[in-house]
């Protein structure tokens, strides 16, 4: 019962995030409301008994709440980092209707139907997202991303047709399919998964997808989504191939071959662009193949450890999508060949994007490198995992390019940026501005003097709670200008909060890697839920 | 096969084609709708009558929203296929699916949904690979996700009531991104769907701005 209150929230949410898009102000407190109270339900999710649904059963998992409450407190991060460089008014409602989906989709038994409701997800993420302002670009878009989700789901129902998953609480033995079918599915559901992730040569969505949707709604279409997917199609693949596993050596190594290629080709690429929002969307790309061979293992052990790394994939470039927004808003560009040297104008987004490098590398001992290296290792070896282990560092190291580029000399578009260093409006309120100078004027320069109140009476002049009164008029008058001009400080301040959020997933913290392994609720007749 | 397979499966593939082979926007809406509220019934043994239910409902709201999108249709925006050539390939892809019942996969669902569920494939690829609208587009997919359902059926029986379920809710959320995103693309961007043939065309984008509202 503890998912129905967040879904609740969430539809509600999304609904007034998006009637309300069009007022900026009042648009914006709702939006970024709906999604705290949104965050506030997803964080009490439980593991519970659930609830049966006309022949299903829904309900939540400790995964699921980690899944939930992730994509909602990173998507606000980077909801803010947005506000703060520019308006965006459908990524709220983008935002909470992706998590719907999520929501349901993982929170439901059966793998037919978690996979129509990951689509329905995807296309209502999508319309939110992409539908308004609807420019030729990203109407493009958004019938890319409709065609996807529908064929993926198309192609994934008939998959789950052949093969449905074998319940393990049946007691049943393991069922070898049809060598042939198997083989068949196996390939559909790479190509579904190689499809949500972008993975080569499928990978022009998700640059296209950068290049038109909004940057604050990024995160779910990029990236949450496409987790959605693989936590459903890695939670079927193992259940219901994993028996027969032994006879699908070839098409398990074109799943191999294709993740390899996915894994260099990616970095390469993602080295070679010039534009930020490019490196985070093929670091995306690249990281598919790591998607890839967790399918390609068919193992329950692979799959748990999928389970724990899609969260660190999904929370790490959520995080890199907000420090590109807060780099394009100090800069003006994206474009790191006019933008060297960057990281002295701007060394608090050098912290927060060391701090992301440290999320997505790890170290042996970590949950974000153990996670990765068992998947890995479950789905090849010898010169195969020694390609694999290279290409899974290929974000770190496109990251490493972009902090070399900000070390090198200045351009003249980096020296004329806005500084880092906080300021404060001209006309600074301390208690001392509200005592009467000695011609009976508060001090401060004209402007202060228009704008003062009244000065207290002497005799209550020291009291507290006219110095209370006094800093809260200050405060009140003063908070737009001082936001208005620390914008710059502020993305980075998120933007290390970004970096932080990364960190704590990337070292298993929330309980991620007992989530991961812990089963989901089950029903005697019903297969365990895809989600966890 | 009964005849009430026969039936609902021929009504299936018969909307299907209408959907996405007539020129007349509001008949593409009305086939649509009668393609999804037939497949359900294209499955042995029926759905409980909850999921019909929730079934019909969802069927008749995206058949709205799609006429919603279809009245901001310009005129003129004909499908990919002409309606006697989709038919064709109707009737085509439903031989087809019966001749593919001769595989020897193991199915629970009868041949009349693989029959109807190829059918139904055979006629919204086109629009999807080469659509000039997003009303055509959107149509399309909705009839490849009841193609979906209907695979599935014949491969597995009738599906969980809950999968009916979200299989409603998927299909108006793609009817409802096309009543809702269609109009703002014709109003912006001049052109009605995602791919700008019109745009390319010598008749230029005047035209694609005039539609009925």
């Amino acid at each position: 019962m503890s998912l129905l209150p967040f879904l609740a929230v969430a539809i509600v949410g999304a609904a007034v995030a998006t009637l309300l898009r069009d007022r900026r102000r009042l648009g914006t407190l709702a939006g970024f409301a709906a999604v705290l109270v949104a965050l506030a339900a997803a964080s009490s999710v439980r593991a519970e008994t659930p609830l049966a649904i006309g022949g299903g059963v829904l309900g939540g998992s400790d995964h699921l709440r980690i899944v939930l409450a992730l994509c909602l407190a990173a998507g606000f991060l980077v909801l803010v980092v947005a506000r703060l460089a520019t308006w965006q008014p459908s990524a709220p409602g983008a935002l909470l209707g992706g998590a719907t989906g999520i929501g349901l989709a993982l929170g439901l038994a059966g793998t037919p139907a978690a996979l129509l409701l990951t689509a329905a997800a995807t296309v209502v993420a999508s319309a939110l997202a992409l539908g308004s302002p609807a420019a030729p670009s990203r109407v493009r878009a958004l019938a890319r991303e409709l065609r996807g989700a529908t064929t993926s789901v198309v192609v994934g129902l008939v998959a789950a047709g052949i093969m449905p998953e074998t319940a393990p609480s049946s007691g049943s033995g393991p069922a070898l399919a049809e060598p042939a079918a198997a083989a068949l599915v196996l390939l559909g559901m790479g190509l579904v998964l190689a499809h949500r992730f972008g993975a080569i040569p499928l990978h022009a969505r998700v640059s296209r997808l950068s290049d038109a949707a909004p940057s604050g709604a990024l995160p779910i279409l990029a990236a949450w989504l496409p987790a959605a997917w693989g936590l459903v199609i890695l939670g079927w693949a193992a259940a219901a191939l994993g028996p027969s596993s032994a006879s699908l050596g070839l098409e398990r190594g074109i799943i191999v071959t294709l993740a390899l290629l996915t894994l260099l080709l990616g970095t390469l690429a993602a080295l070679i662009q010039d534009e930020v929002e490019h490196v985070v969307a093929y670091t995306i790309v690249a990281d598919a193949g790591v998607a890839l061979l967790a399918l390609a293992a068919l193992d329950p052990a692979a799959r748990d450890a999928a389970r724990a790394w899609l969260l660190v994939f999904a929370t790490t470039r959520t995080a890199m999508i907000g420090w590109t927004i807060a780099f394009r808003a100090a800069f003006g560009t994206g474009r790191l060949r006019d933008t060297s040297g960057w990281l002295r104008r701007a060394p608090a987004l050098g912290v927060a994007l060391a701090v992301i490098l440290v999320a997505v590398v790890g170290w042996p001992g970590l949950l974000a490198w153990d996670a990765r290296v068992a998947i890995l290792q479950s789905a090849s070896s010898g010169p195969a995992l020694l390609l694999a282990w290279a290409g899974s560092l290929g974000t770190g190291v496109a990251i490493c390019r972009v902090l070399a580029v900000g070390a090198g000399r200045p351009s003249a578009i980096v020296a004329g940026a806005v500084s880092e260093l906080p300021r404060l409006p001209a006309r600074i309120v301390t208690p001392a501005a509200t005592n009467p100078g000695p011609a009976g004027l508060p001090p401060g320069g004209a402007r202060a003097r228009a704008r003062s109140r009244p000065s207290p009476a002497p005799g209550n002049l020291g009291s507290a709670r006219d110095r209370l009164r006094g800093f809260a008029a200050a405060a009140g008058r003063d908070a737009r200008p001082s936001l208005e001009l620390n914008r710059v400080p502020l993305r980075a301040f998120v933007a290390i909060l970004l970096g932080g959020l990364a960190l704590l997933t990337a070292v298993g913290a929330f309980g991620i890697d007992a989530a991961a392994r812990a089963p989901g609720p089950v029903l005697p007749s019903a297969a365990p839920l895809v989600g966890g | 096969m009964t005849p009430l397979l026969v039936a609902a499966s021929a009504l299936v593939a018969l909307g299907a084609a209408v959907a996405t082979g007539t020129r007349d926007p509001r008949m593409a809406s009305l086939g649509l709708a009668g393609l999804l509220v037939a497949a359900p019934f294209v499955a042995d043994p029926l759905p409980a009558p909850l999921p019909l239910a929730f079934g019909g409902v969802a069927a008749i709201l995206a058949g709205f929203l799609v006429f919603i999108a279809a009245r901001r249709t310009p005129e003129g925006a004909a499908p990919a296929l002409g309606l006697r050539a989709t038919l064709a390939a109707a009737a085509a892809g439903y031989a087809a699916g019966i001749g593919a019942t001769a595989v020897a996969l193991p199915r629970l669902g009868p041949d009349a949904a693989l029959a109807a569920g190829f059918a139904v494939v055979a006629v919204a690829v086109v629009p999807i690979a080469v659509t000039r609208d997003l009303f055509r587009l959107a149509s399309a997919l909705i009839a490849l996700t009841a193609a979906g359902i209907l695979v599935l059926t014949a491969l597995a029986g009738t599906p969980e009531p809950v999968t009916a379920m979200a299989s409603g809710l998927t299909v108006v959320a793609l009817a409802a991104a096309a009543a809702v995103v269609g109009g703002s693309a014709l109003a912006v961007s001049s052109t009605p769907g995602p791919d700008d043939v019109r745009d390319r065309r010598a008749t230029g984008a005047g035209s694609a701005i005039g539609g009925r509202r």
